[in-house]
């Protein structure tokens, strides 16, 4: 399946769980929790825990990440919240606050 | 065509969706779903709660009222108990539909339409209820032998509509059963005054 997409001008506020990879363009609000791949696109705003695979920020995420496998902050990308993961890489550029946990 | 956002089928979401989007649903939402684009959902899809769009077409299954601002179509795989309302309704053969149906114009603004909507779905609900409350009034009545109770009740309302439909007439207000009139003054027996007081002490 090709997944999920909350796409710009979109809000979901509320529990979100899946099984598939989630692609947050728009405002995710809540908990967001998904067996694959997160990634949050430039204008993406997840007000959140998350929790996935993977989780790739190139928005705006506040609230604690988990990720099973690798957090990857990228360039502009901006997070804010505690991370959970095994690997983590921070681009030149992106600005982040929160611990970090890497024995998952 | 191209959605701006998807719901996948292995997703649950439990709260609201909304924005400007347009959005399939092809995964299981509770709670209402809102947006100004058109909104589909798909076969597999399970939405409970209120849904709302420009175009909104229903393949899956919907607890809840579904609007249109232009159109709502059920496809023949959809499922909807709630009422519809948009300018446009479609309904394939196979859907399931279990509410009221109403093709009128939906503006943003609160229409004299809508307004009669609203009240009509208010006395929807309060006839509801009545229904319900129907079935034991006419299981008391079948009992002959019990029943004798009950029928003086609702003989009363009527007498008081009968009343009230001819309220300036005094002889019908007389007529009304006895126990519905005051009781007759009680009037004090004046005690014995001074006078009456020395006389029985002269005796």
């Amino acid at each position: 399946m090709s997944g999920s997409v909350v796409g710009a001008g979109l809000i979901v506020e509320g529990e979100f769980t899946s099984d598939e990879e989630v692609v947050v363009e728009g405002i995710v609000r809540g908990t967001l929790s998904t067996g694959e791949a997160v990634s949050v696109s430039g204008d993406g705003v997840v007000e959140a825990d998350l929790q996935a695979l993977s989780v790739s920020v190139a928005g705006q995420v506040t609230g604690n990440v988990t990720a099973s496998s690798r957090v990857d902050i990228q360039a502009g990308g901006r997070l804010i919240g505690d991370v959970k993961a095994s690997r983590l890489t921070i681009a030149d550029g992106a600005s982040f606050r929160g611990n970090v946990d890497m024995e998952v | 065509m191209a959605y701006a956002s998807v719901i996948g089928s292995s997703s649950v979401i439990r709260g609201n969706v909304r924005g400007d989007s347009s959005l399939e649903i092809l995964g299981r939402i509770e709670g209402d779903v809102a947006v100004t684009g058109d909104l589909t959902l798909g076969r597999e899809a399970v939405v409970v709660g209120t849904v709302s769009g420009a175009r909104v077409i229903i393949g899956g299954s919907v607890q809840g009222d579904v609007r249109g601002t232009e159109a709502v179509l059920i496809a023949e795989t959809g499922r909807v108990i709630g009422d519809l309302s948009a300018p446009r309704i479609g309904m394939s053969e196979g859907a399931h539909v279990q509410g009221s149906v109403r093709t009128d114009g939906v503006s943003s603004a609160p229409s004299r339409a809508s307004a009669q909507r609203a009240s009509e779905r208010a006395s929807e609900r309060a006839s509801e209820p009545r229904a319900a409350a129907a079935a034991p009034m006419e299981r008391a009545l079948a009992r002959p032998a019990a029943a004798a109770p009950m029928e003086r009740a609702p003989a009363r309302p009527a007498n008081i509509s009968s009343v009230a439909a001819s309220a300036p007439s005094h002889a019908k207000a007389a007529q009304l059963p006895p126990r519905r009139q005051p009781p007759p003054p009680v009037i004090q027996a004046p005690r014995p005054g001074a006078r009456a007081r020395k006389k029985l002490a002269r005796r």
